[in-house]
């Protein structure tokens, strides 16, 4: 019997688009969620009718609701959905699950957000709101930047170390025409800027902005009649730490590791068969913390990975290739499977990384739930 | 915000009062904060207020050097996490300067007076 979160390309990824990333005003989060869809068929040649299941995501403000898409997409699918909440990971794995089900065979993944324009702060609390309110304690850069001083205090990381991070990514984006963060950033650079949360600095944490993605998953049969080239899932995974700050830890978000242990038997590989790397990234902590619990690199090694080319621009395992969320676009980590599809298919133009056969790819919904996702090029 | 009529108001009442108070379940023991309506072990809706030994370890603490909201605190500030004695975590401030503190550091609450929000837990060093 197969391990739980075995997909074992059942279900493939046969069209990945999106939007420009940006300050797009002018345009509704709903309106450009379906320009995200419209743009994604075009170039795939897929007709909107061979769509019979859709998963929307809810975006800043309200929107982003399937009901309220479907309308305006002009679709009546077999099967519709909207998650709370973004990375793509959930909105990924609940597609192979009603693909599984056989309640549909073709779904669009859509994602659009405008909450740049509409001028999202993020400044409500996290945690309990009345006392995170009374002193402050404000946006996840909050939390995480209590979580990287601990890991520093009980592991010797310094901020150089973390700031390996963002100056990675930063050299990425550089090659990255959807990317809006594109001018190259040192460590210096990174290391002068002032904090914003200390010991987090601005490049630590990425900037909202307005933009849509879309991904159309297919059944294994229904892959082979829309594409040549389809992207298999291999096995996905998920934990929950719901219990929220009553779980020991919550901060360092220990039940990562669960996901850890699981996706390689579900996806049926080792570790070692990862080419490219795909780590959603609100903070560079959040990459620090699940390069360690996937086993990327050792406690406390992150900066010592990359600077011998383990990990990140330049070395054997690269690592968010897009320039991730610091610096290519906010788009709640939908834009890193749009990544990882597109080097798995040889898509990637001038940033085409040679050799990509598998990728994955490990998100967060903040202190609430992980995802893993094992992709790769169908044979 | 301690004029609050929400399930944590008694928390605020007690530091008016020089106490650290959090609910405890009477049906499990469990002690619970945030305040909840139910107890996340037992499911149990019967609970009782209970002060506790305001003593605890900082487990990590960070400045904001700038305002995500008008009603923050005016920047520089400084929160912290600490890991009370009794088991439940809270999300407060630390007196003194940034530079002596450090993760792991003992802390016990004083309750003072915190910009206007009226008297609220402050924690600091244990001598
Ligand atoms: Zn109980």
């Amino acid at each position: 019997m197969n391990p739980p979160g075995a997909v074992r390309g059942r279900s493939a990824i046969v069209a990945v688009g999106n939007t420009e990333q940006g300050e797009l005003p002018g345009i509704s989060a709903d309106e450009l969620a379906v320009e995200g869809l419209r743009r994604t068929l075009a170039q795939a040649g897929i007709a909107k009718g061979a769509v019979n299941g859709l998963i929307t995501c809810k975006s800043y403000g309200g929107f982003g609701i399937d009901t309220a898409i479907g309308r305006l997409a002009g679709m009546n699918p077999s099967y519709s959905a909207t998650l709370d909440y973004g990375t793509c990971n959930f909105s990924l794995h609940l597609a192979t699950a009603v693909i599984e089900a056989g309640l549909c065979d073709v779904v669009a993944i859509v994602y659009g957000t405008t909450q740049r324009s509409q001028r999202n702060t993020f400044s409500t609390p996290l945690g309990h709101p009345d006392e995170s309110s009374v002193y402050g304690f404000l946006n996840v850069a909050g939390p995480a930047a209590m979580a990287f001083r601990r890991h520093m205090s009980l592991h010797g990381t310094t901020e150089a170390d973390l700031g390996e991070v963002a100056v990675s990514q930063r050299r990425y984006a550089v090659d990255n025409p959807l990317a809006i963060f594109r001018e190259p950033m040192s460590l210096e650079q990174y290391l002068a800027e002032p904090y914003l949360v200390e010991p987090l600095r601005r490049s630590d944490l990425c900037m909202i902005s307005d933009g849509a993605a879309c991904l159309i998953v297919a059944s294994r049969e229904r892959a082979r009649d829309l594409t040549d080239k389809p992207v298999d899932v291999l096995g996905i995974a998920q934990q929950t730490g719901l219990r929220d700050r009553q779980n020991a830890d919550q901060w360092m978000r220990p039940w990562i590791e669960q996901v850890a242990e699981r996706i390689y038997p579900a996806a049926g590989i080792s570790q070692a068969d990862v080419d490219a790397l795909y780590i959603q990234d609100p903070t560079s902590m959040w990459v620090l913390q699940m390069l360690e619990y996937y086993g990327f690199v050792a406690t406390g090694g992150v900066g010592e990975a990359f600077r011998r080319g383990a990990v990140g621009h330049g070395g054997r395992l690269p690592l968010n290739s897009n320039g991730g969320q610091l610096s290519e676009a906010y788009m709640w980590g939908f834009l890193h499977l749009c990544e990882a599809v597109r080097q798995l298919r040889g898509d990637a133009g001038e940033r085409q990384l040679p050799g990509i056969e598998v990728a994955q790819y490990c998100s967060t919904y903040g202190f609430m739930k992980a995802a893993s996702t094992v992709l790769a090029r169908s044979r | 915000m301690t004029e609050s009529l929400a399930l944590d108001a008694p928390f605020w009442e007690g530091a008016r009062t020089g106490e650290l108070r959090f609910q405890r379940c009477t049906d499990c023991g469990f002690l619970r904060w945030p305040a909840a309506g139910v107890c996340p072990e037992c499911l149990s809706r019967s609970a009782v207020w209970e002060a506790v030994e305001p003593v605890g370890t900082v487990w990590s603490f960070v400045i904001y050097h700038r305002s995500y909201s008008r009603s923050a605190p005016p920047p520089p500030y400084l929160v912290a996490l600490v890991e009370l004695d009794c088991g439940v975590r809270l999300i407060t401030t630390l007196a003194g300067s940034s530079a002596d503190h450090t993760v792991g550091m003992r802390v016990r609450a004083r309750f003072e007076e915190f910009l206007d929000r009226g008297v609220v837990p402050v924690f600091a060093a244990v001598e």
